[in-house]
């Protein structure tokens, strides 16, 4: 019964509090003079948080490719690390591929073979693919 | 510098792991027989030179030629045989980015790749034959690869053609500030 009438009390004594006035007349500014920050930091245990903090699932969320892509790091890169030589593979295998797909696509259509149903690769090289 | 323009995707990264053709292994096996007599007639002219030096013999390999046709078997046997036993690819294959692996996807067995090189000139002779047996077979296998147990599959570093691509994709027009 005591306890319904406080909650009741409370309540209506809240209710007839002006919050944003009662914020108005606080002095914000002289309350953060009055924090020691450097205090509060030196209770901080970063190590502790940092331990707490799954950089994998952080890093795993992260779209590096179209983060690449909004910068020249791409280009960079490819640059520093490829020459002539392996552009000119590059092209060249993929030059191999599609006439690879090419002859695979018609000699399908001709024993009238669906290439869907087809293994694409080794399972654990797929499983690899897929993963990736 | 100016680039050439980069493969798409789907014709490499997009292809990793997946069965090579015909095509692709063909031009390897070419490569690999110009590598392999090469290098063959690289160290036959070598071992002419120091037979002449040490014993002021000249030495003529056309009168010589079931030695020289047996020493190219050998050599043959051991530059397939080895490179597909420790890294799955011959210098012909590495070149044209495609590599030897086992039905599941790992590395074949020393074994293996001593079948799969004394059964190669089976599909040799067939050629014609066996271009046509690889269009046809689900998992694009010779006869060679039938019997050792091996599939070939493209497996060349698209790392820098990838992000070739990356780099030369149309930049995203910037959404103005609101």
């Amino acid at each position: 019964m005591a306890q319904q009438v406080a909650e009741r009390v409370i309540a209506l004594v809240l209710d007839s509090i002006d919050i944003d006035a009662l914020i108005d007349r606080v002095d914000v500014e002289k309350i953060i003079e009055r924090v020691d920050v450097d205090k509060v930091v030196d209770r901080v245990d970063v190590q502790k948080i940092i331990e707490r903090v799954d950089i994998n699932s952080i890093v795993k969320n992260i779209d590096i490719d179209s983060l690449v892509e909004q910068t020249e790091l791409g280009s960079i890169i490819a640059r520093s690390t490829t020459g002539v030589l392996t552009e000119v593979l590059d092209v060249i295998r993929a030059q191999g591929v599609g006439l690879d797909d090419f002859f695979f696509r018609w000699s399908n259509r001709l024993i009238r073979r669906k290439v869907a149903d087809l293994p694409t690769g080794p399972a654990l090289l797929v499983a690899e693919r897929k993963m990736a | 510098m100016t680039s050439l323009p980069a493969p798409a995707p789907e014709l490499t990264i997009g292809r990793q792991g997946t069965y090579a053709g015909a095509v692709s292994r063909l031009v390897a096996f070419g490569a690999d027989v110009g590598v392999s007599w090469g290098l063959f007639t690289a160290a036959g002219a070598l071992v002419t030179v120091a037979i002449q030096l040490f014993t002021k013999r000249t030495i003529t390999i056309t009168h010589h030629q079931d030695l020289t046709l047996g020493a190219l078997l050998i050599w043959d046997f051991i530059y397939f045989t080895y490179l597909w036993a420790v890294s799955g690819k011959t210098i012909g294959m590495a070149l044209f980015g495609i590599r030897v692996v086992t039905r599941e996807g790992n590395l074949i067995s020393t074994r293996q790749a001593a079948v799969r090189t004394l059964t190669l000139p089976i599909s040799i002779v067939l050629l014609p034959i066996s271009i046509l047996f690889v269009l046809y077979q689900k998992e694009r296998r010779c006869f060679h690869d039938l019997i050792a147990g091996t599939v070939v599959v493209y497996a060349w570093d698209a790392r820098a053609a990838r992000l070739r691509w990356i780099s030369r994709a149309e930049p995203t027009p910037k959404q103005p500030v609101t």
